[in-house]
Formats: structure tokens, C-alpha cells, sequence
């Protein structure tokens, strides 16, 4: 499903959280929005799911496929959310509910946007977690249950498994440990590109950023400052601001890139 | 998992997860405690809808204020009745009102909540703002006041009280339903296409459920004292229907002279409400899967015999 943003401002309380932002996705398409903490990330993604908060004025226009979100009914969008829009989020320890099973986790879009029986929506599920790589027992424990990449796979199966044609993820590696937060980008890409959906990948760190989208947006206080193909943005950010995202980003990487020498070096 | 099980699972489940609550429960000395009286509680009830030692009516001018005997177990009030059978008869009218005053409550509680935590902030800040104003008015005033119209009767007390521990409920309740409703596993389940009504009866409360298992098992302790103290003032159980109120209420007068009367109502009454509010605790621990290994074993058990 293609996505088209054009114009999209978003106020709050008198205060512009996001303005004049243009951003487009063609189907199949990985686009990346990276920018930091606060930068308006986060209020884009709630936008393209209308689900901002109530107090907040929005102007502008957001097409998933050939859905107008801005304005669109609720029962129009609550139809949209979770059968052709997926969104896998930032915390996945919060974002699961504590008293619910990985498997009623899962089937939740099911639930709500298909009339299965319990069974066949229990196939589904199992069917799933082989997907993202989780043990069939995982279906009958609780969240605190799991690792936090555990956690994160059922995230990307709650995503996932109603086969959305457009994907949110905002920030899906945030919360997890850099040998984790790398399996699940290569899980999300992969689930992603086999189902042949468009995603979102919200995210503030360059190096998971190249690894799972062709193509990006910088995002600096509510404004899109930069954007290109995510490799060129990275090795010749344009503006001053993607240019403090990027030589941030980069000696953090270099940092753990000579820690990695170091650990092969004594390996050797 | 086998095919044909999973047909049953809902109800499978639900079952190994009330039986494994009730296990923990027993396991403690405090829940036994509170589960063997409930239990008798209920089993008695139900015995003196279809027999007591004596008929309630068998009134005897001879043997008042008579102290316990064989012929009556618990003596006689002042009309020469057998106190055992009242108390037993009583116990009906009681559990009765008990499980009604929660239902409102609950009804009632649930509903402000849900008011107190939607997205519309006009409707939430004017709903806190009405319950802190209606919750400063006293119980015992809305049922003097419903008494005008309905007379004593069983539902003054069921209104008053159910109407009074539904706003406490939603106002205790309220922080921890608040942090549900911005959490974000609420967020997901609306980011999934869950509507606001959805959100509630499948995030919300399940997750404020030991808030609301205390404050509700506190509200049916609380509503057997405000049975007594209703029926005292006289607007509450009609007379000649019997309740252990009634049977305080008949006896309290002449409490210094044959004070063994008033005794075991009183008893009754003290080893119910401390029996309700234990079983709140105990419930609350119980039923919560994060603080309850016992819950999550029984999943996989369970799991293990369907294999079999």
C-alpha cells in the first residue's frame, strides 16, 4: 500500500509539533524517519494511524492507500488500524498487556477485525510465532515471562499477523541490546519484504536505520531537514542538522566497530 | 497443541485458571479461613430457605430472653422465638443484599471509571469533579432520604449503598484505571483497531481488577455493618423479615440485661465482614498471573494432559 503525506502540521495546546511535512512511500517500499528524542517522530506515526490526542489540530493530508485519514470517521479508521496498517512499538514490555497471554496478544487483530473460530484463529497464532521465531509454548505464557527480544517478536507477530499492507514501526529496537536489536531488524525486514508491505521505520540510530530501510527522512523539530537514499544520507547528510544526527551517530559506531576489532583481535 | 482440544480452550482455560485461583487461595491459613465461612455462609442461606430447628413464628410467652438449650441453641429473643433459626433465616436476607450492593456498586463504579478515563478530557475532568462533590454526601443520609418514598425495605439499603461504594470504587479505583488508559499496551490494542468500549472491558479492567477486587469485597463487608445500622434506625429490613440487623436491632435494647442475645448476631455479623475483607486480600493475589506462579504453572499443566 502506498502512503502519502503532504502538508501534514500538527498543533497542540498552540504549540506546532510537526509542520509542512511531505513524505511518500511507494508499495513495497522500507522508508526510514529518523531525527531525536522529541524531534516529532512519534506524533507523525499517531497521525497516519488517527490516533492523536483529542486536544491536538491537524491540517494537512494523509492517504494510506486511498483512505484520507485526517477528517476520516472513527469507525472507518478503527477498520484501517490493525488489518491493513500493522504497528509494532517502541517499549515492548509496556506495549503488552500484562494480564493477556502471548496468544490472545497475538490474535487480538484477529479477533477484532476477523470472525474465526477459536481454533482457527489458534493455528493462526501458532503458525505465527514459528514465523518470527518464538517456541510454540510461548502461546500460553505471559509477557513477564519473556526476554525483552522475546517480547519484541510477539510484538512483530501482533503486527504481522492479519498480513497489514502498511507497517508502523516506531522505534521497535529502542528498549533491546544491540546483538537483539539487530536479529529483530533482520526479522521485521524480512517478515516485511515476504508479505510484500510498505513500512515506516520510525527509529534515532543511524546504524539500524541502514540496515532496514533503502530510503529516509530526517526529521528535526517537526520539520523533515533532509532526505535520499538512507546509504547517501549517511555518507553525505546535506543540512547541518542531519549532519549532527549522522557524525553522532557515527562515532557511536565507529566506538563499537573498534570495540568489535578489539574482541576479534584477542580472539585471535 | 492437539487440534480438537482447541475447541474448548476458552472454557478450559478459564476453568484451570479459577481452580488454580482457589488453590492458592486455600493454601493460605487466612484464605481458608475466609473461604470456609463464605462457604457456610452460603450453605446456610440455602439450608433455611427449606428448614430451620423452628418455625420463625413459633412465638412463646412463657420462655423469653430463655438462655441456649437443647430445644433452642442459642436461646430465645423477646418474643420468645428461637435466636438459631432467626439467625439462620437472617443469613439469606443478608447474602442477598451483600451480592446486590456489589452488583450496583460494581455497575455504578465501572461506569464513572470509564467516564474518568476516556480521551474526552471535558467529560473526565467534569466526571471527577461531580464524583468528589456527590461522594461528601453520607450514605445514611441518601437512605433516609430514599426511605420516604420506598419505605424501609431491602432496596434502601441496596441504593444507598450500592450508589456510596460505587463512587469510593471509582475513586479509588481511578489512578490505577488512568494508568491503564495511557499505557501503552492500550495504545497498541487501539493502534489494532479496538474501539474505546473494547479498550475498557478487555485492557482496562482486567488490569485494575485487584484494585477492584479489595474495594468490592471492602464494599460487601461494609454493606452487612450499614444493614445492621439501617435496620436499627429503621429503614432498612422491613420488620418481620429476618436479618441478623433484625435481630440485632430486637435485641440491643435490653443488651444489659440478657446480653448473650445481642451476642451472636453481633458475632455473626463481626465474623462475616472480617471473613469478606480477607477473602479480598487473598482474592487479590490470587488471581493476579504476575504475582502468582500457581497461575501459569496450571497453563502448562493443563497443556501437558492435553497431550496425553
Amino acid at each position: 500500500m502506498s502512503v502519502t503525506v503532504e502538508g501534514l502540521s500538527v498543533v497542540i495546546a498552540d504549540k506546532p509539533i510537526v509542520s509542512g511535512i511531505d513524505l511518500n512511500i511507494a508499495d513495497g517500499e522500507r522508508v526510514g524517519l529518523i531525527g531525536s528524542s522529541g524531534s516529532g517522530k512519534s506524533m507523525i506515526s499517531k497521525a497516519m494511524l488517527g490516533l492523536l490526542p483529542l486536544n491536538a489540530s491537524v491540517s494537512g493530508s494523509v492517504a494510506l492507500g486511498e483512505t484520507q485519514v485526517i477528517g476520516a470517521p472513527e469507525r472507518e479508521l478503527a477498520a484501517l488500524r490493525g488489518s491493513y496498517v500493522g504497528t509494532v512499538f517502541q517499549n515492548p514490555a509496556a506495549s503488552l498487556n500484562p494480564v493477556m497471554t502471548v496468544a490472545q496478544q497475538i490474535g487480538l487483530p484477529l479477533k477484532l477485525h476477523y470472525d474465526l473460530t477459536t481454533t482457527e484463529r489458534a493455528e493462526r497464532v501458532a503458525a505465527m510465532l514459528g514465523k518470527v521465531g518464538l517456541a510454540e509454548e510461548t502461546a500460553n505464557k505471559y509477557p513477564h515471562e519473556l526476554s525483552g527480544g522475546q517480547q519484541q517478536r510477539v510484538g512483530i507477530a501482533t503486527a504481522l499477523i492479519t498480513s497489514p499492507r502498511f507497517i508502523i514501526a516506531d522505534e521497535p529496537t529502542t528498549a533491546l541490546d544491540s546483538i537483539t536489536q539487530r536479529q529483530i531488524v533482520d526479522l521485521l525486514t524480512a517478515l516485511v519484504d515476504d508479505a510484500g508491505a510498505s513500512m515506516l521505520f520510525i527509529t534515532h540510530d543511524f546504524s539500524v536505520l541502514a540496515r532496514a530501510t533503502t530510503r529516509c527522512y530526517v526529521l528535526e523539530s517537526g520539520r523533515i531537514v533532509d532526505s535520499g537514499a538512507t546509504a547517501e544520507v549517511l555518507a553525505d547528510p546535506k543540512t547541518s542538522e542531519s549532519k549532527r544526527l549522522v557524525s553522532a551517530a557515527r562515532i557511536l559506531t565507529l566506538h563499537s566497530a573498534d570495540l568489535r576489532n578489539i574482541k576479534e583481535d584477542s580472539h585471535e | 497443541m492437539s487440534g480438537n482440544s482447541n475447541n474448548h480452550r476458552g472454557t478450559a482455560d478459564r476453568l484451570a485458571f479459577a481452580s488454580a485461583a482457589l488453590r492458592s487461595m486455600w493454601r493460605r491459613a487466612e484464605g481458608k479461613f475466609a473461604l470456609i465461612v463464605l462457604a457456610l455462609w452460603l450453605a446456610i442461606a440455602l439450608v433455611s430457605l427449606i428448614w430451620t430447628p423452628q418455625s420463625l413464628w413459633a412465638t412463646d410467652g412463657y420462655h423469653v430472653w430463655a438462655a441456649p438449650s437443647a430445644a433452642h441453641w442459642l436461646g430465645t429473643d423477646g418474643t420468645g422465638a428461637d435466636v438459631f433459626s432467626w439467625l439462620m433465616a437472617g443469613s439469606r436476607t443478608n447474602l442477598l443484599i451483600v451480592l446486590l450492593t456489589v452488583i450496583v456498586s460494581a455497575v455504578w463504579g465501572l461506569l464513572l471509571i470509564a467516564a474518568m478515563v476516556t480521551r474526552n478530557s471535558a467529560l473526565a475532568n467534569t466526571s471527577v469533579v461531580v464524583i468528589d462533590a456527590l461522594i461528601s454526601i453520607p450514605t445514611v443520609l441518601i437512605a433516609l432520604i430514599l426511605a420516604v418514598p420506598l419505605g424501609a425495605s431491602v432496596a434502601v439499603i441496596v441504593i444507598a449503598c450500592g450508589f456510596g461504594y460505587g463512587l469510593n470504587l471509582a475513586r479509588v479505583a481511578r489512578p490505577a484505571a488512568l494508568l491503564a488508559s495511557r499505557s501503552a499496551y492500550v495504545e497498541s490494542a487501539l493502534a489494532n483497531g479496538a474501539s474505546g468500549w473494547q479498550v475498557l472491558v478487555s485492557h482496562i479492567i482486567p488490569n485494575i481488577v485487584p484494585v477492584l477486587a479489595v474495594q468490592l469485597s471492602l464494599s460487601a463487608g461494609t454493606a452487612v455493618l450499614a444493614e445492621s445500622g439501617l435496620t436499627y434506625l429503621g429503614i432498612g429490613v422491613p420488620s418481620g423479615v429476618p436479618s441478623w440487623g433484625h435481630s440485632l436491632a430486637t435485641s440491643v435494647k435490653l443488651i444489659n440485661v440478657f446480653p448473650l442475645t445481642v451476642l451472636w448476631p453481633g458475632l455473626m455479623v463481626t465474623v462475616v465482614v472480617v471473613a469478606l475483607n480477607v477473602f479480598g486480600d487473598v482474592l487479590r493475589d490470587a488471581i493476579d498471573p504476575v504475582a502468582n506462579p500457581a497461575l501459569r504453572q496450571t497453563v502448562v499443566a493443563a497443556e501437558k494432559e492435553d497431550e496425553r
